[in-house]
Formats: structure tokens, sequence, C-alpha cells
């Protein structure tokens, strides 16, 4: 699957007209999502199970949501079990609360570790150009041909003492090279700018430049990418989970919660087990995505609504 | 060309290179090997030992990799441990199922894609337009793994339509007409599953280059010297927007790696990705190496291909 | 796999709870009695009870592996001809090393069992009888057998099966180039094997060919163990692998594309990895089969369901059985069971495996030394509940470290260790092991955690394991649970020698062989006495179980008794759940049973009807 193999998502990412840069980035973004009614409610969507999940796991007792009942196997949803339980007695519903936030972590975190690594290598390679550029795109060229499920799924069998630290890594590690190979080609363009051409004269450093008035300048793009990335982050745990080499096996999570619908019968007689979770994932990435056009919209005048 | 093609090939080189280092590392320090399975206290701990150093599987890594490559450099990829024969033929077996298996969504990913971004673009903003564009958004968001669960279980097991595993159905004499429609048949609930979600990314590309070529000035030139619209939609603006389509296709093989990986593994068809899984789990370190060079190579190829289309049907593009 | 590949695979989607095929302590190489129709016969095969009805649960849902026959029930008159269709169930293709020499794993073994079979058969106690297409007698001093291949066994294709053929088996499986798993304790037995391995004969002194159809094959030790599967019983077709260097045999297309045998029924095609279609073979030396075809076809452990209710295929060789529960009422199937020769167990690491002597060293400092503490855990667990939850029954409560699969000598009177939580923690107290805050120390005060590990595999296996942990925790033990997928679980428990120290505690099952012989699994010198116990005790009762005076069963079945016992006194492993083995069978079958000693023969199956009977 495209999405889940690569982040570079779909062909929004094919260069176009740089953004837009009269009012900032942030504005903009914000506008656009408000005047666009899908985009609005998808954004609440998004907001509302996020907060919903992170403040309900504070409360809930986890030990209690994990512990197995030997007395309360496969049972289907009930008023003490809201969604049912699983083959081990515990409660989907708090399962689905816990796993959904780890999910939903494991996909902000890797796509911020990926989105300031990505943006971080991306600008130095841009705006030096030259022999820093070529020799970070030759690094980054060698990843991107990489066939990246196979290697990750490769990585993940041979580290040892797996677990959701090493996994976080790993997918940083071969996420960050679309977000910086696309930055290098806008900082690229933009070191060409007048702005830039005039603050070197003026005699401001490197650094200031790069992140002072480079930067700014790419942030709806960056927003863009990032809010795509989440997206596509949380498809590629649950699929990688679902195969058995993501989350380890007694951490809920979104894609443990769908893997579970590998067992026929579970799939045919138990649709709570695993339709609540896979509708979950479905309902977040459609809404993440819908936001992420929003914005890209914002960022591309020329098919901004109203 | 030709010199793009050359050089592009010598850059690929020290990139496999690096590749097969990076795997072979990785493959041999994972927990266990291919003899792992093989508890049996019957079977003397000393005879397995002499098999692991039969095998070179005691020597240091370098030593283990110097032969792999000398090896592989004459076309042969060693022994499979599992499956007692050589790589390249197993290989052989899956790859051609994994290549029918692509081809075929490929094939309906267009069949699908081409009239839908067709519709999609010209009559933009009608009912049909949204229909399709809420189609894609939805696939564009809904993992392939979970589509095609339902699929399997709505159109495999609930309707029976489609068989639910497997390549061929058994006892057909290959290449015989009733062969070719079995294997066709098994071939036809992954495909569609697969391609039904990768061809949004392609409706949607085509959708935008033709509401892009629509109000370019050649169209309108055209409407003004008074060509009919279908006229103008088959010849001047489905040709423009065509091409970047098919410079994508090579991304599209990229694609199609990892999704055969889970489709192969939910419809137990049997390819290169339920090979490698497998391989994966039962440590057959030989096998996974070569899958994961194969699937590199493949990558890197179709990377090549994209690129040169591009440079044939846009002269302005210079690949470099 | 649930995960299989966790697979496995895995996942993925797995049929039992551990990779047990692997993990396999048959001590008769390669003559595992093939899980596909029953090889053997014996006149005293156990009854089966009435009826064609179902086994029904009780009103909680339960089953009872006693309620279920091994042997179906036949409905109506066997059809001339008619094919057949046998689902293999394995979430990976099968790997095609289709001859007894060299495969290895059960999914090839079951699809050989329906094309080729051993020389002698055995009966329900695991005996070898006269019946099979050899005969033997043994000599007074149990060392030297006479074996006499009948006349009329022949090679598929019309050459007959040769002393010389047997010869070439074990020749084969002794020769340096050899890459196939069969060379073990059974081989290394014959008189003059391991010099010819090691190259310094030329001829396997003790085996000699007294004539075309006569073998003569002289062991080292006399054993009980020898009769019961510990005779190399697969010839090899050496007028078609003679001409083919060992090294290159079992890749060779003899082995993987048209292979040969001499059972009822004869390869015609093969996909690989997938199904093969096999055709009668008229001139088998039973008599004809009765099927003109079978179709073997790999079936995922997550379509078997399916394929069973639509008929899409008639009998299947290993049910996944966390499937029954919710499928015990499908009609157009008669379910059939067995005692299944396997246990699951709770192990304590109790030392270290010294490689250099090729010996256990336990070492009393050792986290779980102290038997209180282990006995204390296996009080902790009840195990009649976790078989009754998690397994409706199928898996129930077990006691010693021989399975009722061997009815003799499994001792029902040992009650083993019953579940008593509050005894558990009396125990604790008075051993030391004080509460301090919610969990217990050392009786030196010090902090005590211990790590437990098990292995991923099928919907259970996690839950499972999570039970355990909290009912230790429950009794004030504070374990860590991590689940790893088979090779990492067996890297670390120590299947090479070099044990994970970190590992305190582990679970596994293993799938005990046709012998019971423990000392490959619990000897001094077993690298697969994963719990490095060892105990004078210990060591004399397995020398004792395979004397010559245990040639008296009595006296054997005493030795295995007292050894039961000392196992449930000294507690270096403890078993936690016996299982059974289910296996449907659509209505239209004839004459089929599963399990050993059943008196019925692969060439009987018969078909009723021509096509299968669909599920309502």
């Amino acid at each position: 699957m495209l999405k889940l193999s690569t982040n570079k998502a779909s062909p929004q990412a094919r260069p176009r007209q740089p953004a837009d840069k009269s009012p900032s980035g942030l504005s903009i973004v914000w506008r656009e999502i408000v005047q666009d009614k899908i985009a609005l409610v998808s954004f609440i969507l998004v907001a509302a199970v996020t907060l919903f999940v992170y403040v309900t796991s504070l409360l809930l007792d986890q030990d209690q949501i994990v512990r197995v009942d030997l007395f309360a196997l496969k049972q289907p949803p009930s008023s003490e079990f809201l969604l049912g339980t699983d083959q081990g007695g515990r409660d989907i519903f708090g399962q689905l609360i816990i796993g959904t936030r780890n999910s939903l972590t494991i996909a902000i975190v890797v796509t911020l570790l990926t989105g300031i690594i990505g943006v971080l290598v991306g600008l130095v390679s841009g705006y030096f150009g030259g022999t820093i550029d070529n020799l970070l795109m030759r690094v980054v060229d060698f990843f991107m041909i990489l066939p990246f499920l196979m290697v990750v799924i490769a990585f993940i069998t041979a580290v040892p003492n797996y677990g959701i630290t090493a996994f976080t890594l790993i997918m940083t590690a071969f996420l960050w090279l679309g977000i910086a190979k696309l930055i290098r080609s806008k900082a690229l363009q933009e070191r060409e700018m007048e702005y830039v051409q005039a603050s070197r004269t003026s005699g401001s450093s490197h650094l200031k430049i790069m992140f002072v008035q480079v930067l700014p300048n790419l942030s709806s793009i960056i927003i863009v990418t990032m809010t795509l990335n989440l997206a596509a982050n949380i498809g590629l745990e649950s699929g990688l989970s679902f195969l058995g080499f993501g989350f380890p096996e007694s951490t809920p999570s979104l894609g443990t919660l769908v893997s579970y619908a590998r067992n026929p019968q579970t799939l045919e007689m138990r649709w709570w087990i695993w339709l609540p979770a896979s509708i979950l994932i479905l309902v977040l990435m459609l809404c993440i995505n819908n936001v992420g056009q929003a914005v890209k919209r914002a960022a591309d005048a020329r098919q901004r609504k109203g | 060309m030709w010199r793009t093609v050359a050089r592009r090939t010598t850059i690929m080189i020290p990139q496999i290179v690096l590749l097969s280092i990076l795997v072979f590392l990785l493959a041999r320090s994972m927990p266990g090997d291919a003899l792992t399975g093989l508890i049996d206290p019957s079977i003397d701990p000393a005879a397995i030992e002499e098999q692991r150093v039969k095998l070179g599987l005691n020597n240091p890594w370098y030593e283990q990799y110097w032969d792999w490559v000398t090896n592989a450099l004459q076309g042969d990829l060693g022994q499979s441990f599992r499956f007692k024969m050589p790589v390249t033929d197993l290989i052989g077996e899956r790859i051609a199922n994994t290549f029918w298996l692509s081809l075929a969504t490929l094939v309906i990913t267009y069949l699908i894609a081409i009239p839908l971004g067709i519709i999609s673009g010209r009559y933009n903003d009608t009912l049909a337009d949204r229909m399709i564009t809420g189609y894609t958004y939805i696939g564009f968001a809904a993992p392939l793994f979970i589509f095609a669960l339902l699929m399997l279980w709505a159109f495999g097991f609930h309707f029976g339509w489609f068989p639910t595993g497997g390549s061929v159905a058994p006892g057909m004499e290959p290449g015989s007409l009733s062969y070719i429609m079995s294997k066709l048949y098994h071939l036809l609930l992954p495909a569609t599953s697969m391609a039904l979600i990768t061809t949004v990314t392609t409706v949607q590309l085509l959708r935008s280059e033709i509401i892009d070529t629509k109000h370019k000035d050649f169209v309108h030139t055209a409407r003004a010297k008074g060509a009919s619209e279908s006229r103008i939609y088959n010849r001047h603006i489905l040709r423009n927007s065509l091409l970047p389509i098919a410079a994508f296709f090579g991304y599209e093989i990229t694609g199609l790696i990892g999704g055969t990986v889970f489709i192969e593994s939910i419809f137990s068809y049997p390819g290169m990705g339920e090979l490698f899984l497998s391989s994966i789990s039962v440590r057959d370190f030989t096998v996974v190496t070569s899958l994961v060079l194969l699937y590199g190579i493949a990558a890197i190829l179709g990377a090549l291909l994209s690129d040169l289309i591009l440079s044939m049907v846009d002269p302005r593009i210079r690949i470099k | 796999m649930r995960k299989t590949i966790r697979s496995k695979s895995w996942l993925l989607l797995t049929l039992s709870l551990f990779l047990v095929l692997a993990a396999c302590t048959s001590n008769n190489g390669g003559n595992d009695p093939s899980p596909s129709p029953s090889g053997s016969p014996d006149a005293s095969a156990s009854p089966s009870p009435s009826a064609s009805a179902p086994p029904a649960a009780n009103e909680d849902g339960l089953f009872n592996i006693s309620d279920f026959s091994n042997k179906k029930t036949n409905q109506g008159e066997p059809l001339k001809g008619g094919s057949l269709n046998y689902g293999l169930v394995s979430d990976t293709p099968f790997a095609g090393t289709l001859n007894y020499v060299f495969y290895s794993g059960t999914p090839d073994s079951e699809v050989l069992g329906w094309f080729d079979e051993g020389m002698l058969t055995w009966d329900a106690s695991y005996v070898y009888t006269n019946d099979g297409p050899a005969t033997y007698e043994a000599s007074e001093d149990g060392k030297t057998f006479t074996f006499t291949i009948r006349d009329n066994v022949n090679w598929h294709d019309g050459q007959p099966v040769t002393a010389e053929d047997w010869l070439f088996a074990h020749e084969v499986i002794g020769h340096p180039d050899y890459d196939g798993p069969r060379y073990d304790s059974n081989m290394t037995n014959v008189v003059g094997m391991e010099e010819y391995h090691d190259g310094k004969a030329d001829t396997i002194s003790g085996i000699e060919v007294l004539g075309d159809k006569q073998l003569r094959i002289t062991y080292k030790q006399a054993t009980p163990s020898l009769i019961t599967g510990g005779i190399w019983t697969y010839p090899l077709a050496k007028h078609i692998f003679g001409d083919i260097p060992v090294a290159k045999m079992s890749a060779s297309p003899e082995v993987r594309e048209k292979p040969i045998g001499i059972g009822p029924y004869k390869v015609e095609s093969i996909v690989p990895g997938e199904s093969v279609v096999y055709a009668k073979n008229a001139d088998y030396w039973r008599g004809e089969p009765a099927l003109d075809k079978v179709v073997l076809k790999v079936v995922n452990p997550s379509n078997v369901v399916q394929e069973l209710k639509s008929g899409g295929i008639d009998i299947v060789g290993d049910f996944p059985i966390d499937q029954f529960p919710d499928n015990a009422d499908m009609s157009n199937v008669e379910w059939l069971g067995v005692v299944d020769r396997a246990y699951t167990y709770i192990g304590f690491k109790l030392g270290k495996w010294d490689a250099e002597a090729g010996q256990v060293v336990p070492d009393a400092n050792a986290k779980m030394a102290d038997v209180n503490l282990r006995k204390a855990m296996w009080m902790a667990v009840d195990n009649d509940l976790v078989g009754k939850r998690f397994y409706n029954g199928l898996r129930w409560n077990a006691t010693t470290l021989i399975p009722p699969s061997h009815p003799e000598y499994h001792d029902a009177s040992n009650p083993g260790v019953t579940y008593d939580p509050e005894g558990a923690k009396k125990l604790l107290e008075e051993a030391g092991y004080k509460l301090n805050g919610d969990f217990r120390t050392k009786p030196d005060g010090s902090e005590l955690t211990i790590n437990f590990i098990s292995m991923t595999g099928g919907e259970i296996a996690e839950p499972l394991a999570q039970y355990y942990v909290q009912s230790w925790k429950d009794i004030g033990l504070n374990v860590n649970l991590e689940m790893l997928e088979f090779n990492t679980f067996y890297n670390r428990v120590g299947d090479t020698g070099e044990d994970d120290p970190s590992v305190d505690v582990y679970q596994a099952a293993w799938s005990v062989g046709i012998d019971v012989d423990p000392a490959g699994l619990y000897g001094r010198d077993a690298l697969y006495n994963f719990s490095r116990f060892a105990s004078e005790e210990n060591d004399r009762l397995i020398a004792e179980g395979i004397s010559e005076k245990a040639f008296d069963k009595a006296y054997r079945l005493e030795v295995y008794k007292e050894w039961q016992e000392l196992m449930v006194k000294e507690i270096p492993v403890f078993p936690t759940l016996y299982r059974s083995a289910l296996a449907p069978v659509n209505n239209r079958v004839l004459n089929y049973a599963i399990g050993d000693g059943t008196g019925m023969y692969v060439y009987q199956i018969a078909v009723s009807q021509d096509q299968p009977f669909v599920a309502e």
C-alpha cells in the first residue's frame, strides 16, 4: 500500500507552486478549517476522540482492564461490558480506550520525531546545497529505495528486547526521509529568493536565516505533511500490529484489536472485538486526512475556497 | 537516454550492495536460526551442531557474507533450509504468483481509475464527482488490511463466491485452459481488494490533472475553433492528463510491494510476501535475504521506470 | 501467529497454543504415526461408544474427550471409487520434502501418510506388530532383529521393495553429506553406524542383507524402547536414488516433484506447497484401495471451518480445537477425538548447561531452587478452571509428566499438586517468603522478582500467560511476563545450551513420543532438559526404565510410577494441561479412524456418495 509503505503519500506531495506567503501559515490553516464544514467536523471529531481517550484513560483502572477474567470470556456487549469482552475476559471498551491512546501516542511521537529530523535535515541540505546536500541526499536516497515494510519487519525481528521504545525508534528511522526530501526541495527554492539574499548581505547568520526567515515560510507545507503523516502513521502502526510486528502482544492497540479478527470465529460471531477498533481507525484516518486536505488547500491558493 | 539508464544503473550497484549487507546483518542477528525448530531430544545436539558447521552458520558474518555474495553473483542464492531446495527455484515458484497478482491488481486499478477519474474530472462538482471524491477519500483513509479482511469475509466466506486461499485449484493440468481460469479465479478477489484501495490515488491524480488541463490555453483554443466537446476530452485533455498517470506507474509498483505482503497473508496466497513472513518466522535466512534484495531491486527499477517515462512524455524534464 | 506467524506466523493464526510439532520428543524418528489416516492395526481396538450423535456439551458448555469416539460411524454403503478431499491445516505451505528419509515437520508427514508407509506397524500400546509390510523376529538377547518383507510389497513403479532398499536408507541417513534430521539416537544405536558416519568404515557392520527380502540389524543396546519406535522402518528406493549424490537427494525431483512410495495411493500431481492429487495404487499389497482419487490441499486454520461446512474438504489432519466449541453442532460432519500425546507445562530454571561435559549443572543458589516456592506456584494456579473456561474441557488439568495418551503408564492415582491458593500462601509464609507491601521477599529479606517467558501463538496464549501471572500475584509473587515468538523463546530457554540467565520460569509444551522413556527431556545429559534439573534418584529411575529388567512390563510400570511421583515431589517443571486432538469427518466418509492401533487402514477409507454433505 502506498500509504503504508512510504511517506510520500499521494499526489499531494507533488511539487507545485511554492506556498502562498502573505498571511502566516497557521492563521490560513485555521481559517481554512473553519470555513470548510467537513474539515471542521473532522477536526472536532479528532479532537474530541483524542481528548476523550486521554482523559478517560487517566480515570480508568488499567490493571483492572488488562486483568484476565476466566468467568467473563467472549461476552457480548452488556451493561457491565459496554462493548463485550475478548478471549481473555477483558473489557473491550477499556482496551479500545487504552489501545487508541497507545496507537495515537505512538503515531504522534513518530510524526513529531520524523518531522523534527526531516525538517532539520531538509533545511540544512536545501539551504546550504553543495556537498552537504549531496551527501545527505545520497543517504536519504539510499533509505528511500529500501523495501520499507520488509526492512522494518526484519529490524523488528532482529532487535533484542523488543518493546515500544524500539518500535518507535525503528519507525522513526525510516519515516523522516520523505519530509526531508520535501523540505529540501522547498528550501532550495527559498534560498534563491530575494529576502534570503538580502539577509545574507545584511550579515545575518545562516542559523538565523534558516530558522527565523525560511522556516516560517515553510510552515504551512510542514503542517500539511505532518497532518497527512499522522494519519499514515496510525495506519502503519495498526498494519504492523496486525501482521504481528507492531506493539508487543500484551499492550492493547488498535491494530492488536483488529488482528483478533484473523480468527474466523471472532470475525463472524464476535464483531464487538474487532469492529469498533476498525471503525475507529477508519474514522481517525479519514478525519485527519480531511483536515490535512483542507490545510493543503490553504497552502495552495488557487484551490482555496471562498 | 541510454546514458541516463547506464548512469542510473551504476548508482544502483552500490545501493544494492549496501542493502545486501544491511539485510544480511539483520537476518544473522535475529534470535535463533533455521535449526532452532529442530528441538527433538532423540537427535544428538552434536549432530545439530554438525549441521550448523556444515551450513556455515558458525562462521563470522563477513565470511558468510562473502560466501553468499560470490555464489549470488553466479546466480546461486543458496539453499532454503526449510524447503530443502535452491532459493532461486523456490522464489521462482512464488515470484510468478506475486507477479500475476500484481499484474491483475494493476489492470484492475486502471480499469477503475481511468473511467472514474475522467467522469470526476470532466463533470467536476456534480453529484457523480462528489460521490467519486467521497470514495477516494474513504479509500485513501481505509487501511488495506481492514478492507481486505472485510472483502475476504463477505465474498469469500459469507457469499462463498470466491476461493479463500491458494493460487490454483488442485489437480489442474498446468497450461490447460481450466488451469489458467482457475488461476484467474483465485486472483480475482485479492487483486480486486487491493485495487479498490490503491486506485484512489490514481483517481485523485487523474481528476486534478483533468481539471488543470481543462483550463489550459490550448483547450480554450480548441473549443474556440469549434471542436466538439467529446473530441476535446478524448484528443486533447485525456492525452495530456494521462501522461502523469503513466509516470506514476513506477511508483505504483513500489506501492504494490508492501500491499502484496498484507494481501497474500490475509488471502493465504502463496506468493513472495507470504514466503517472506513465514521465512522470517522459521529463520530461513537465505530466503529472507534474497527476497528483500529482490524487493529492493524491484523498487529501484520502478523508480527508474517512472523517471524514464516522465522524461519521455515530457521533454522539459531531464532526469539527472 | 495469532499472529503467527506469530503465523507463524506467521503467523499467523495458529492451530494450537504452541509449536508442538517442532518440539517433538518422539524418539521414533520418521516413525511418527502419520496424523492422517491411522496406519496401524490392532485387534483390540477400543470399542466406540454407540452412536453417530455428536458428543454433547453438558449444561456448562463443557466437553469431555472420553465422550468422543476415534472411529467414524459408517453411514450408508461404500461407493465403488469416488474421491476424497483431505485438508492439511497449516498457515504455511508444506515444505514439499516428500520422503520419510528427508522430511521435517508435520505438514510434510501428512502428505507422506497417503502414499508411503513404514515396514512395521504398531498396536494401541505402540509396540511393533507383524501385520505390516514386513515381519520381524528378535533374538534372545533382544539386540538382533531379522526382518522379512512380504513378497507382494512393491514400489509404485512396480519394482519390488528389497532388503537392499532398507539398508540403503540407513546408509543415506548415516552418510556425512546427509542433510535431514534423522541421524539420531536410533541410528547411532545400530552397530557400526557411528564408524560409518565418521568415515572409518565403508559399510555399516551391524546391518546384513540376508536375501532379496530379508534383512538383519544388530543394535548396541537392547531396551524396551527399541520395539516401540526405535527401529528405522522406511526403505529408500535404491533403483531411483542410487545414482544421486547424497547431498543432492533432498532437493531432487525424485523427492519433491514425483515422489515414490509403497502406500495405497500414488502421487499424481503436485502444486508445490499447496496441494497434491493422489491416484489409486491398484497394486497395493493389502488389496485394492477403495477410492479412485484423493485430493490433499493446504487449508489455512482460519478457513478450515468454512471448508468443512461447504464440503470443500471431507477430513482434516489436525483441527484447531479452539474453534471446536463454536462449531460442535456442524451438521455434515462427525467429530472424532483422541487424547493427544502432548502436555503443556511450566518449567523452572534450576541450573545451567555444561556444554563441555554435555550435562546439566544444577545450581543450588538459583532463584527458583527452593522447592517450596515451586510448589506454591503450582498450588496457585487453577488449571482445572483454565481447561474448562479457555478450552471448554478439551484441555484439562494435568497431574503428572506422562500424559493419559499412554494409559498404562500414566499414573491416574497420582493427583499431582492440587489447586489451593491459601495453602500456597501458607507454604510461602512458612518457607520464609514474607509479605512486604504487595509482594513477598526472599527468605533473606531481599526483593524477589520472577521473570516468566511464554510463547506467542494462538489467541489464547497471551491471556493464559497473563492468568498465571495474576494467580501468582494473588499469592504475593511479583512475576514479570514476556511474550516471545517461537525462535526467541527457545533461544532464551537454551536450545543451544546457552541459557539466558534472566529467565526464571517458562511455559512450553512437549509432544511426547510413542515410547515413554523420559531420558531425552529430563535426563542429566539431555540438552532439552531445559529446567536443568538433575538428581541421583532421577538418574537411577530413568536408567531403570530402559534396563533389561524393564522388559518385564510390570517392573517398568512400577519404575515410571515412581518417576512420576519423584517429579511431583521435586517439581523441576509441572504439567499444566493435557490436550485432546479432534478430527471432523464428513458424513459420507467410511472406515475412517484416528489414533493408533485402530485396526483400520488407509486403503479401506471409502465414501458413500459422490458429493460431500453440506452443512445446513
